[in-house]
């Protein structure tokens, strides 16, 4: 039996019943979930600043009023959160509890390094897990991503990816068909370029190391692929360099002047400012861009378009995870923040600031259709993203432990074309012979 | 009576870098303890092409950035000692820069320089000049943060050459104005070799800030476009918290290290020099 399986069963004969501040009866007759168990407790949590986690320290009263258990939070940049992550795990520290982690980025490095504690046993534990806590309802492929050699090292927070954002308003004006194919992308920006010089024609990161996330969907898409079948580095098969050009190009002559320092918050401002009429970016963004005046009826938004030749759309799909720290010695309250943050409850809750739920029962329910029945683009946002947990991939790189330096490689080949220092097929080349030896 | 300021000196100062040094000779594996790796650290410096690049920016960064704001620093200085009016208003003025935390630096830096957004290119636009793109050409990014480093510390030098300047023995001046010395052979050969030993002073502080510039940078490129603002800082912080290469990132920062003293050390000899 898979350990997913397992822990499925294992909840499954819980009871179902909890959820309140006094134990109750649940269906199996066992005194239900009490809530209270670990009152009086405080825990220390580490997040990556996001609209999650944003959204989590204006509900943690919340928790703190149904569970007795107080928290001290820490919100920091994602490279400053990761260091700080870093220097408080290497060093042991007990005084971490609860962190927010990205499996597919660093889960490797950071189970090597003993660094998760080990949800199973938490999971199966029916004294400490509410009995509706309901583990299965997360999708399998978003679960597997948090689960290496059947330690589940953490519970999903959010589902994201990068989507193509346009202005429906701006192609009307200038008479130019929506975007059906990735093709079409570099064709609209030329014409947008041609007819109107005032605004911008894209908008995508170009940061080294942000470039993969985004870059990744134009190789799937064009028919390429960043690994070849026996996972040695891809970015010299044909169709590959042709992705690569495509992403390199459209930031070179169709993109922001120092688009190569941009990352989300530039590619976001140029977006919600009215001053870019396509771009690419996280589906995290959505609440963001929404503050902006008129984007809510003027913007479109969907996953990148298939190639016209590969019919495939097979961008970027990640997502953010909650993890207890294996030096912690308050697990048992850790755990009861996690259940709580990645509860039905909670993540319904969360979907208001633009958190898109991994729960299969929380997307699919009344809540989140109301919200999202409430304006055309939420609708549009919601279908774009279960078409991301679909078809979407988690692999930005070959396989390799070291993926933070393999994102970086990829990142840099981009940028060469770019800056006009490689051609698409030179670029290629350098960075697999780079990538093989981080292999 | 010394034994408090030893306790804090090996404990604040000796320990930490020792424990730099000790990883820098070790290999570090996340979650392992350090295992000695017989300089294989350094040996990997000398073949790293990106470790060259980094000493490569950091120096220019710092040849730039220093000569810069010692002559300007030097015009400024002599300039405010010079004038008595509104001396006061003109200091405070002059200490706001090197006041602001770097962050709000590079926040400030990355709203005015955007090439799409800042006021910068709007400015030059507005004088009929080409834009550019500042912070994003590789060839001209550490130019522009040198001139983010000098605009934000030129008034420090500023005030230490006015205070240098002013404490300087005024018979010496009247002498060389009865000798016939004027303007600039005045400076030449009066002023500047007075105020040797405070140039000195000012170009050692600036040094160690300089040879340890991280955080505009990283707040404004990241070490980008390409490696083209990677200095020694950028790459050890990457290579230690991104790439999570310890023992390697310590290398860099203990070769830094070794680098900073030795300018010190450089500058602590000419200040004797100069000394009169």
């Amino acid at each position: 039996m898979k350990r997913r399986e397992l822990i499925g069963g294992t909840l499954s004969v819980v009871a179902a019943a909890a959820g309140g501040t006094a134990p109750a009866r649940g269906q199996s007759g066992r005194t239900a979930f009490d809530w209270r168990r670990q009152d009086g407790q405080t825990i220390n949590l580490m997040f990556n600043n996001h609209p999650w986690s944003q959204a989590m320290r204006d509900l943690v009263s919340e928790f703190t009023a149904r569970t007795g258990i107080r928290t001290r939070i820490e919100i920091f940049n994602e490279e400053q959160f990761r260091a700080r992550l870093t220097t408080f795990m290497q060093g042991r520290s007990v005084d971490l509890d609860v962190f927010m982690t990205l499996a597919s980025r660093e889960g490797p490095v950071f189970r090597r390094a003993g660094w998760y504690a080990d949800l199973v046993p938490l999971l199966a534990d029916s004294s400490l897990t509410a009995p509706d806590y309901d583990a299965a309802d997360f999708s399998a492929s978003i679960q597997g991503a948090n689960t290496f050699n059947g330690q589940v090292i953490a519970v999903p927070i959010n589902q994201e990816g990068p989507l193509f954002y346009w202005r429906k308003d701006v192609f009307q004006r200038l008479n130019i068909p929506e975007p059906r194919f990735l093709e079409d992308i570099p064709v609209a920006a030329a014409a947008i370029k041609a007819r109107d010089p005032s605004i911008i024609p894209w908008s995508a990161r170009g940061l080294r190391t942000a470039i993969p996330y985004a870059f990744i969907g134009f190789i799937n898409n064009i028919g390429g692929s960043i690994a070849t079948p026996d996972g040695k580095p891809g970015l010299s098969q044909p169709a590959s360099i042709r992705g690569l050009e495509m992403y390199a190009n459209l930031l070179k002559e169709y993109g922001p002047p120092g688009a190569l320092n941009h990352t989300f918050t530039q590619v976001i401002e140029l977006l919600g400012s009215g001053r870019v009429a396509m771009v690419y970016e996280s589906s995290n963004e959505f609440a963001n861009i929404m503050r902006f005046p008129n984007r809510a009826n003027d913007l479109g938004v969907k996953v990148l378009p298939p190639g016209r030749e590969s019919g495939v759309s097979k961008p970027a799909a990640i997502g953010w995870g909650l993890a207890i720290s294996a030096h912690s010695r308050r697990q048992p309250a850790a755990w009861t923040f996690l259940q709580w943050a990645t509860s039905k409850e909670t993540q319904g809750k969360l979907v208001a600031a633009g958190v898109a739920p991994p729960r299969a029962s929380v997307f699919q329910g009344p809540a989140f259709e109301r919200w999202a029945s409430e304006q055309p683009i939420r609708r549009a946002w919601a279908d774009a993203l279960v078409q991301l947990g679909r078809e979407g991939t988690g692999m930005f790189q070959p396989p390799t432990e070291r993926i933070p330096e393999a994102r970086e490689k990829i990142g840099d080949a981009v940028q060469q074309v770019v800056l006009g220092r490689a051609t698409p097929a030179e670029a290629a080349r350098m960075a697999d012979e780079e990538l093989a030896k981080l292999q | 009576m010394v034994a408090p300021a030893l306790v804090f000196a090996g404990v604040m100062i000796v320990f930490p870098f020792g424990y730099a040094v000790w990883l820098s000779l070790s290999e570090v594996s996340l979650g392992q303890p350090p295992r000695l790796n017989g300089g294989a650290n350094y040996a990997r410096l000398a073949s790293d092409p990106d470790f060259w690049n980094g000493l490569r920016l950091t120096l220019s960064l710092y040849a730039v950035s220093l000569g810069a704001q010692l002559v300007i620093g030097t015009w400024l200085g002599l300039l405010l000692a010079r004038s008595r009016r509104a001396r006061g208003l003109v200091r405070t003025v002059l200490v706001s820069p090197f006041m602001l935390p770097p962050v709000v630096i590079g926040m400030m830096a990355i709203v005015i320089l955007d090439p799409s957004f800042g006021i910068a290119n709007w400015i030059l636009a507005q004088l009929g000049l080409p834009p550019r793109l500042w912070l994003s050409d590789p060839d001209t990014v550490i130019l522009t943060v040198a001139a983010i480093d000098t605009w934000q510390w030129t008034p420090f030098v500023a005030l230490i050459v006015m205070g240098g300047y002013l404490a300087l023995p005024t018979d010496v001046f009247e002498a060389a104005e009865v000798d016939g010395a004027q303007g600039w052979q005045r400076f030449r050969r009066v002023t500047l070799p007075l105020l040797g030993p405070t140039l000195v002073t000012a170009a050692v502080l600036r040094s160690v800030d300089l040879l340890r510039f991280f955080d505009v940078i990283y707040i404004t490129t990241q070490g980008g476009p390409g490696t083209a603002s990677t200095t020694l800082n950028i790459l050890a912080y990457r290579r230690g918290f991104e790439f999570f290469d310890i023992g390697y990132a310590s290398a860099i920062m203990v070769t830094l290290s070794a680098l900073v003293f030795g300018s010190v050390l450089v500058f602590a000899r000419l200040r004797r020099a100069v000394t009169w």
